[in-house]
C-alpha cells in the first residue's frame, strides 16, 4: 500500500526534485503547477499528504490552506515558503498548515517532516506508555526506565526524549526539535540542539548499552527500534 | 530647485500684492467714513441755518410787512458774502425786490423745500453751485434763502485730494513694509532652499543655517537637521551594508566556485567529491543565511511584524533562553544568572527570542571559562531593559559605536557562519519595539542593552 502525495508547486525544478525524492522513497505522487489545480486534486480528495508552496499563480498556498479546511478535508499540510523571515514562518500555521519548511531544504529534512505528519493521527490515540527498545516512559507517572533502571530527567529532557518517542524510527531534524520542543522559529548560530542531545544521552546510555538516538548524518537524529 | 525670482506666481510678489490691496482697502473705507459723515454733518448744519433764517425772515413779514422784510434783507446783506448766504425776494410776478441774486430760478416753485441750483451771483456776476429753499408770502411774493455750496464743493475737492494721497502713501507703505518682511521670510527660505540644493548635489555633510535666534525657522532648521542627520546614517549604512555584501559573499561564492570545479575533476574519488560536496553545501547555506538575516532586519527597520504583537512576559522569554544555552555554556564552563525582573511588554515574542539569542551567543563567544553571564531585567521609566553581561575582554571604547552596523566583526578570526549582522539585526529589533540598543564596557566584560517600550507607541 504505497501512500498518496500531492505536490503542489509552481517552480518545475523543485517540483520534479521533490517528486523524484518521494517516488524514490515508493510514494505515488501527484502534481500540480499552480493553486487552482492544487485545490481541484486536494478536494478530490484520497491523499495522505499534501506538499505546498507558499506563493502560487492563479490561488496562493495560505488561501489554498484556509479553503481545504474550510471545506472540511483535514489531509496533513506540509507548506513550504521562500520567506525566511520569523514573522512569515508562522503564518502558515495560522492558516491551518501542519507544518512548515523554509526554502531551500533538504529533501531529507522534507522526507523527515512527512513521514511525521503520515504518522500523526496514531500520536492521538494516547497510550500511558511509550516503548523503545528496553526503554520505556510512562505518560501519566512521568517516570522514564531502561532496562528496570529509573532514569531522572528535567522536564525538558522528558519533553524532548517524548517528542522522539513519538517520532520513532524516522528522522528528527534539529530545527524540527527547536520549533517541537522549543517553540523556537529561528535557527541559532551554535550547536544548542546538539548540545541537549548528547546531555540526554548521558542520562540514557549506561556505559556499554547501544546508543538509543542515533546521528543521521546531515538530517539529525533517530530513535529506532530496529524494525523498521 | 529655481532661485526665488520676481513673478506674479511667486509667493513674495503675491504676499505684497495682498498686503498692498489690503491696506489700500482699509485707508479707503477709513477716508470715505470720514467723507460721508463730514458731508452729512455739513449738509445737516446748513440746512439748519438756512431754515431758522426763512423762519426769521418769515416773522418779520409777518410783523413789519413787506417793507419790514425788504430792510430786513438788506440789512442782511453786507455780511452774506463772507458767510456764503444768498437772498432773494420777488413779487408775485417774479420781479426782484431784495437781494443779491439777480432772478428767481427757472423750475422752483416757492415752498418746494430743498433744492440744488446753478445761480448767477449780482455781486460776482459768476455762477454759482447753490443750495437753497423757499417759501410763497401771504401776499404773493416768494422768498428763497440758500447758501452758496462753492465753499463745501472746495472741502470735498481738498478731502479728495488728501484721499488720494493717504490711499498712494498707503500703498508704498504697504509695498515698503511687505517688501521687508517677506525678504526677511524669503532670505531664510532660500537658505533652506540653497542648502537642500547641495545636499541634492550629493554632500550629504551640510546641514541647514541656524542664526540661533531661536525662531521659528530655527526651529524648523534644527527638526530638518536631526532628519539629515538620521538620512545620513541610514545611506552610510546602507552604503557600508551594500559594500559589504558585494565583498562579503565574494569570498564565500569563491570558494564555492573552487568546490564545483572540483567536483568536474575526473581524477577526484568518491570520499573526496562527498567532502567537497559537503562544504560547497556549507558555502551556500552560508550566503542563504546572510541573506535572510538581511531581509530579517530590513524587515525589524521597516516595522514588519508589529502586528503580531502581544504581551511578552520578559522574565519567561529569558527564562526558555536560558535553559536551551545552559548546557551549552556548561559546556564552556560558563554560569548563567538571571537578576532583576521587569514588566510585561507588547512585543514580537519570536523576535525577541532571537534577540536574545544572538546577544546570548555573542557572549558564550567572549566569555572566559569559569566566568558567569548576567542577565539582568529591569524597568526604566517608559522602557524595560534587558541587559546582558559578560566577564570577558570587552571591546576597545572607540569600536562601540560600530558594534551594531550591519557587516562589523571585531573578531578578526570570526567563525566561518558569523557575518557580522547579529547584533545589527538585534539593534534593528529594539528599534521595531520603539526602543534602542547599547552596549558599553563594564571592565571587566561587556555589557549589551535592549531597551524596549513598555507602551505600544
Amino acid at each position: 500500500m504505497s501512500r498518496r502525495l500531492l505536490i503542489v508547486e509552481d517552480d518545475e525544478d523543485t517540483r520534479d526534485f521533490i517528486a523524484k525524492g518521494f517516488a524514490e522513497e515508493g510514494y505515488a505522487i501527484e502534481t500540480a503547477a499552480n493553486g487552482r489545480d492544487g485545490l481541484y486534486h486536494a478536494t478530490d480528495g484520497g491523499f495522505d499528504a499534501i506538499v505546498l508552496d507558499r506563493m502560487l499563480p492563479e490561488l496562493d498556498g495560505l488561501a489554498l490552506v484556509k479553503s481545504l479546511r474550510a471545506a472540511g478535508i483535514k489531509t496533513p499540510v506540509l507548506m513550504l515558503t521562500a520567506m525566511s523571515a520569523v514573522d512569515e514562518r508562522v503564518k502558515g500555521l495560522r492558516a491551518g498548515a501542519d507544518d512548515y519548511l523554509v526554502k531551500p531544504f533538504s529533501f531529507q529534512e522534507l522526507h523527515a517532516r512527512i513521514e511525521a505528519l503520515l504518522r500523526r493521527p496514531q500520536e492521538s490515540e494516547e497510550t500511558p506508555t511509550l516503548r523503545c527498545r528496553d526503554l520505556e516512559m510512562n505518560l501519566l507517572t512521568r517516570k522514564v526506565t531502561r532496562n528496570g533502571r529509573e532514569i531522572t530527567l528535567t522536564p525538558r529532557e522528558f519533553q524532548i526524549l517524548e517528542f522522539f518517542l513519538r517520532r520513532k524510527n524516522r528522522v528528527v531534524s534539529r530545527t524540527m526539535l527547536l520549533e517541537g520542543v522549543w517553540d523556537y522559529h529561528f535557527d541559532p548560530n551554535t550547536n544548542v540542539v546538539d548540545v541537549h542531545i548528547s546531555k540526554l544521552r548521558k542520562q540514557l546510555d549506561e556505559p556499554g548499552e547501544a546508543p538509543l538516538i542515533e546521528t543521521v548524518r546531515g538530517a539529525g537524529y533517530m530513535m529506532s527500534d530496529g524494525t523498521a | 530647485m529655481a532661485r526665488l525670482r520676481f513673478s506674479l506666481h511667486n509667493s513674495r510678489t503675491r504676499l505684497v500684492l495682498l498686503s498692498m490691496v489690503l491696506s489700500a482697502l482699509l485707508t479707503a473705507t477709513v477716508l470715505a467714513l470720514v467723507y460721508v459723515t463730514a458731508t452729512r454733518s455739513i449738509n445737516g448744519e446748513t440746512r439748519s441755518v438756512v431754515s431758522a433764517e426763512l423762519t426769521g425772515l418769515a416773522d418779520e413779514y409777518e410783523r413789519r410787512g413787506l417793507i419790514g422784510l425788504m430792510t430786513a434783507i438788506e440789512r442782511r446783506l453786507p455780511s452774506a458774502s463772507e458767510r456764503d448766504a444768498l437772498y432773494l425776494l420777488t413779487d408775485r410776478f417774479g420781479n426782484v425786490l431784495a437781494g443779491n441774486l439777480a432772478r428767481w430760478p427757472e423750475g422752483v416753485t416757492p415752498g418746494s423745500g430743498w433744492t440744488e441750483l446753478e445761480l448767477r451771483k449780482t455781486e460776482t456776476n459768476e455762477m454759482v453751485p447753490v443750495s437753497a429753499a423757499s417759501i410763497r408770502l401771504r401776499g404773493g411774493e416768494r422768498l428763497l434763502v440758500g447758501r452758496d455750496a462753492l465753499a463745501r464743493q472746495q472741502f470735498d475737492r481738498v478731502l479728495f485730494h488728501s484721499v488720494a494721497l493717504a490711499l498712494g502713501a498707503a500703498l508704498a507703505l504697504s509695498i515698503l513694509t511687505g517688501w521687508l518682511l517677506t525678504r526677511l521670510v524669503f532670505s531664510r527660505l532660500r537658505d533652506i532652499a540653497d542648502t537642500a540644493d547641495s545636499i541634492m548635489s550629493g554632500d550629504l555633510t551640510q546641514r541647514m543655517p541656524q542664526r540661533g535666534t531661536g525662531d521659528e525657522f530655527d526651529q524648523v532648521s534644527a527638526t530638518l537637521n536631526t532628519m539629515l542627520d538620521r538620512i545620513e546614517d541610514l545611506v552610510n549604512n546602507l552604503r557600508t551594508t551594500s559594500n559589504s555584501i558585494a565583498h562579503d559573499l565574494r569570498s564565500p561564492l569563491s570558494r564555492l566556485r573552487q568546490r564545483v570545479e572540483a567536483l568536474g575533476d575526473s581524477h577526484r574519488n568518491d570520499s573526496e567529491r562527498e567532502a567537497d560536496t559537503a562544504r560547497a553545501t556549507a558555502e551556500i547555506d552560508h550566503i542563504l543565511r546572510v541573506l535572510a538575516q538581511l531581509t530579517e532586519i530590513s524587515r525589524a527597520e521597516a516595522g514588519l511584524g508589529r502586528e503580531q504583537f502581544e504581551q511578552v512576559d520578559l522574565r519567561q522569554l529569558v527564562g526558555d533562553a536560558v535553559e536551551l544555552y545552559e548546557p551549552v555554556a556548561a559546556d564552556l564552563g560558563i554560569r548563567l544568572e538571571i537578576e532583576g525582573s521587569a514588566s510585561p511588554i507588547p512585543g514580537h515574542r519570536p523576535l525577541l527570542s532571537q534577540a536574545l539569542s544572538n546577544l546570548l551567543e555573542n557572549a558564550l563567544r567572549y566569555a572566559p571559562e569559569g566566568s558567569a553571564i548576567t542577565i539582568t531585567l529591569r524597568d526604566d521609566g517608559p522602557f524595560a531593559e534587558l541587559g546582558v553581561r559578560d566577564q570577558g575582554p570587552g571591546v576597545p571604547e572607540e569600536d562601540l559605536p560600530r558594534l551594531a552596523l550591519p557587516f562589523v566583526t571585531l573578531d578578526p578570526a570570526r567563525s566561518e557562519r558569523g557575518a557580522g549582522l547579529g547584533l545589527a539585526l538585534v539593534a534593528a529589533i529594539a528599534r521595531m519595539h520603539h526602543g534602542s540598543f547599547l552596549a558599553r564596557n563594564r571592565n571587566p566584560g561587556l555589557e549589551t542593552t535592549l531597551r524596549l517600550a513598555r507602551q505600544p507607541a
